[in-house]
């Protein structure tokens, strides 16, 4: 009987020390930041964090991923310091809120290497995202249907995809939503016939991957440089949000992810274009 | 039986120690009890706005899907969950029940020491390795085979039918297991050869148990949810074909759960008491074949 | 155990059958039928060698001790996993400490103190429908409970209590079948020496039924390691070292999940998948050694 209830004293002990445990870890320091938003952000966030740290050891920076609305909602509150966020706000979220662009990012259409298309205009896009047309012949092709491949709901690539191409068109229900960038590529890597949309840092091969295949859109070359330059009609700015102007701790981290150490460091091994982009590679 | 708590040996503090203790046991009991209920009037409760806001036979029979206009129809999701469940259990009751009977009737001891932990080990891996292997093995042989990316209904039937197979042929295993030793030797006796033994004697003597399994399978293959995820396609778009991508109402939720504020939240608790309701509806089903078992039997 | 030795003359009474069958001509049916169930067997195993075989090949490579024990780092996730793995053992023995307690004591109700009727029925359906509620639905309820009702952070006690929810009702089976599998006439040995009903059950009964009551025990550990759909949301996401329960974390499959979804860092998800199973291999051996070391105590 001894050894059941054991547990139940263990639990009690843990939840009466945690206020204490966790109260340790909030004021041990002289000042924190927190960190809340978009998981495109996240890795930038949390390198530079790490890296912020060691040089500035008072401090802590708490970095969470949940999603940028979830990110806009903390900084929006109070519960976040800084809201991260891979979209635009939304004209029913708070407008009180600092935009501080921190990256760009170029969206790519990637096909497979052996279709023989090498460009489309956003409209032949359009057309093709919301399924009026569904095979290759049609944009002067092969004769191979063509396999859609979509982001889910919450991805900030689909918003940005959406903003700049579909204009109110709605896609096409029957295309494969894939959760994730690197199941796109993948697919689009193996499928003769399918077509998908990622992040351009995200085209070259990494970690083995077969090549895909980047479409010319609108006659631009989805390179950094034209999307850094704003060229490249499909790409989206990386956001960071504070409520005011931000201060003392939040503004010195703002300022260390706007260096050069972070902007040529984590944002370029992100796949990312620096919001510094001064045109060189 | 008599309770030892007649027994005059006992003292009266122990009596009521006894008694403090059947209660914290009593206690214990209830908490699933406490458990379920909480789930389902909590749940029900963040849905019952679907009501409102959408409207029951909108929500239900509604064949759009579109968070973002505002379009919650989940008859696509309802859809997909029975199609990808069926069609899981199609190929995967038979294989279930075969390899049940290979165990109990056939195999020799020595092989059967080897599969029948294999298939126990098949039940113990996790969920997502399974959509793992969907997605980098699967998927890529579906897609070579018939054509597609290879995400939909046929990639998410032959995952999920290996992942049924441990809970049917384990209950199954032990239904064939209970048929007396003589109803076979008796048949045995009158000429009959093993296969003739097993479809007219133990097959139908065990008919109830097999008939449990198989709604124990479909209700584990109906909630599943990574690896359904990561295979099916994911488009909130009615069967279109074997392999044409669909959505389940346990994929959608995952998909959603993240991001969905208002309404759409809503909507998403509206598909987890579905969820819910159809599980419940499984395991009062199984009490019914049982009762009916024991009426019959 | 007892059901097998049953069985066994079967088998060789089958084996004898097969021969004189297979010389007559009208048997070719049953040859036949009995080669499909060879066949779906085959085809059951085959699944999960290929399965166990693909991680194994594809992972074993990946996991160094610099795997296993450093951090990730940089934007990709380089490097190790150790948070990952801490995270996961952290949130699964908090799940086990919740639910063990409950479980067992509910067990013992059921098994010794119930009277059949209206009241055991009415638990029993309760936990076989606790059984069978899909893991996304727990982790709907546990996100919308724990989280935004109660005020809990995403974090290992939130995640914990919802897995607790999960594992309950698997714990009071295993455990409820291990108590009675006890013989009757022991407990009557201790009744006639005049114990209590409490004395009797626990100096006798849970003794005898302790090594079954680990070995499940076990098993639904190695279930709870593995669920990925409770945790997703109540666990937070983010990679994080717990050290209170009410801190954040990321668990194995949930970083399974995400690095083959994102893709980027395939290497890792592979090293996490062969990590994954065996951990779960270890508690099957486990479970399955407890019990055959029980069982042959037992003869």
């Amino acid at each position: 009987m001894r050894l059941l209830l054991t547990p139940f004293v263990l639990i009690g002990f843990l939840a009466a020390a945690t206020p204490f445990l966790t109260g340790c870890s909030d004021y041990g320091y002289l000042e924190s930041v927190t960190v809340a938003g978009s998981t495109t952000i996240l890795p930038i966030a949390e390198v530079a964090a790490e890296k912020f740290v060691q040089s500035t050891p008072d401090a802590s920076v708490l970095v969470s991923g949940m999603g940028s609305s979830a990110g806009i909602e903390a900084v929006s509150t109070g519960t976040a310091d800084i809201g991260t966020s891979s979209r635009h706000l939304r004209p029913n979220e708070s407008h009180d809120l600092v935009d501080i662009p921190i990256a760009y990012d170029g969206i790519a259409v990637i096909v497979n290497l052996s279709n023989p298309i090498d460009e489309l205009t956003t409209e032949q896009l359009r057309d093709i995202y919301g399924g009026a047309i569904t095979n290759w012949r049609e944009v002067g092709g092969d004769d191979i249907p063509i396999d859609l491949i979509n982001r889910d709901e919450a991805s900030g690539t689909r918003d940005a995809f959406t903003e700049a191409v579909m204009d109110d068109t709605p896609f096409d229900v029957g295309a494969v939503i894939l959760p994730g960038t690197g199941q796109v590529r993948e697919v689009v890597t193996r499928s003769a016939g399918a077509i998908g949309y990622i992040s351009v840092g995200f085209v070259s091969p990494r970690f083995g991957t077969n090549p895909v295949k980047a479409l010319v859109i609108d006659g631009v070359d989805p390179t950094r440089e034209n999307v850094g330059n704003g060229v490249y009609p499909i790409s989206r700015t990386l956001h960071f949000f504070t409520l005011g102007e931000p201060d003392g701790l939040t503004k010195r981290y703002i300022e260390y992810v706007l260096s050069d150490a972070v902007q040529f460091g984590a944002v370029v091994d992100a796949g990312y274009i620096p919001v510094t982009w001064r045109g060189e590679e | 039986m008599s309770t030892p708590g007649s027994l005059q040996l006992v003292t009266s503090r122990s009596r009521i120690k006894e008694a403090l203790l059947a209660t914290l046991f009593f206690a214990c009991a209830i908490v699933a009890v406490l458990g379920v209920a909480l789930i389902f009037a909590f749940v029900a409760y963040m849905a019952f706005p679907v009501i409102t806001e959408i409207g029951f036979l909108d929500f239900i029979f509604g064949t759009r899907w579109s968070a973002s206009s505002g379009e919650f129809g989940i008859l696509p999701f309802i859809v997909g969950s029975f199609v990808v469940t069926l069609g899981a259990l199609v190929i995967g009751a038979p294989l279930a029940v075969m390899t049940a009977v290979f165990l109990s009737e056939l195999a020799p001891p020595k092989l059967r020491a080897w599969v029948r932990p294999a298939v126990e080990l098949l039940a113990g891996i996790p969920s997502v390795v399974y959509g793992f292997f969907g997605v980098v093995v699967v998927a890529p042989i579906v897609a070579r085979l018939w054509g597609g990316v290879g995400f939909g209904p046929l990639t998410a039937w032959i995952i999920l039918a290996v992942m049924i197979v441990p809970t049917i042929a384990t209950l199954t295993e032990d239904a064939l297991g209970s048929i007396p030793m003589g109803s076979r030797e008796a048949s045995f006796a009158m000429g009959a050869t093993q296969w003739q033994t097993i479809y007219k004697v133990v097959l139908p003597a065990a008919k109830l148990g097999i008939i449990d399994a198989i709604i124990l399978g479909m209700g584990r293959a109906i909630g599943e949810t990574m690896a359904v995820l990561m295979v099916v396609g994911n488009a909130p778009q009615l069967f279109a074909g074997i392999t044409a991508p669909i959505a389940t109402l346990t994929s959608q939720i995952v998909l959603d759960m993240g991001y969905a504020t208002g309404t759409h939240r809503t909507a998403l608790f509206g598909m987890g008491a579905i969820l819910f309701i159809i599980s419940m509806a499984l395991v009062l089903t199984v009490r019914l074949v049982a009762r009916f078992g024991r009426a019959h039997g | 155990m007892a059901p097998e030795m049953t069985r066994e003359p079967a088998s060789k009474m089958t084996q004898g059958r097969d021969k004189k069958g297979s010389t007559q001509g009208k048997n070719v049916a049953n040859n036949v039928a009995l080669a499909l169930f060879w066949v779906a067997a085959g085809i059951t195993v085959s699944a999960l060698a290929a399965i166990l075989l693909y991680v194994i090949v594809r992972g074993i490579g990946v996991v160094t001790p610099a795997f296993i024990f450093t951090w990730p780092h940089g934007v990709n996730a380089e490097g190790g996993i150790f948070p990952v793995i801490i995270s996961t053992i952290y949130v699964t023995g908090l799940a086990m400490l919740i639910a063990t307690p409950v479980a067992v004591l509910a067990a013992i109700y059921l098994a010794e103190y119930a009277r059949q009727g209206k009241i055991v029925n009415v638990i029993r359906f309760a936990a076989d429908s606790l059984a069978s509620v899909p893991s996304i639905v727990m982790g709907l309820f546990g996100f919308a409970f724990f989280i935004e009702t109660l005020g809990l952070p995403f974090s290992m006690l939130a995640a914990a209590l919802s897995l607790s929810l999960l594992m309950l009702p698997i714990i009071m089976r295993t455990t409820e079948e291990a108590i009675r599998a006890v013989p009757r006439y022991i407990r009557w040995g201790s009744y006639g020496m005049g114990a209590t009903k409490w004395q009797t059950v626990s100096r006798v009964v849970l003794p005898a039924a302790t090594a079954r009551i680990i070995t499940g025990l076990v098993l639904a550990m190695g279930r709870a390691i593995g669920e990925t759909a409770v945790v997703f949301y109540t666990m937070g996401q983010a990679i994080n070292l717990p050290i209170t329960p009410l801190d954040s974390g990321r668990s194995m499959p949930v970083h399974l999940y995400l690095l083959a979804v994102e893709g980027i860092n395939m290497q890792a998800a592979y090293g996490t998948a062969f990590l994954l199973l065996v951990l779960i291999l270890i508690f099957n051996v486990v479970a399955r050694y407890i019990s055959k070391r029980y069982s042959r105590i037992k003869e």
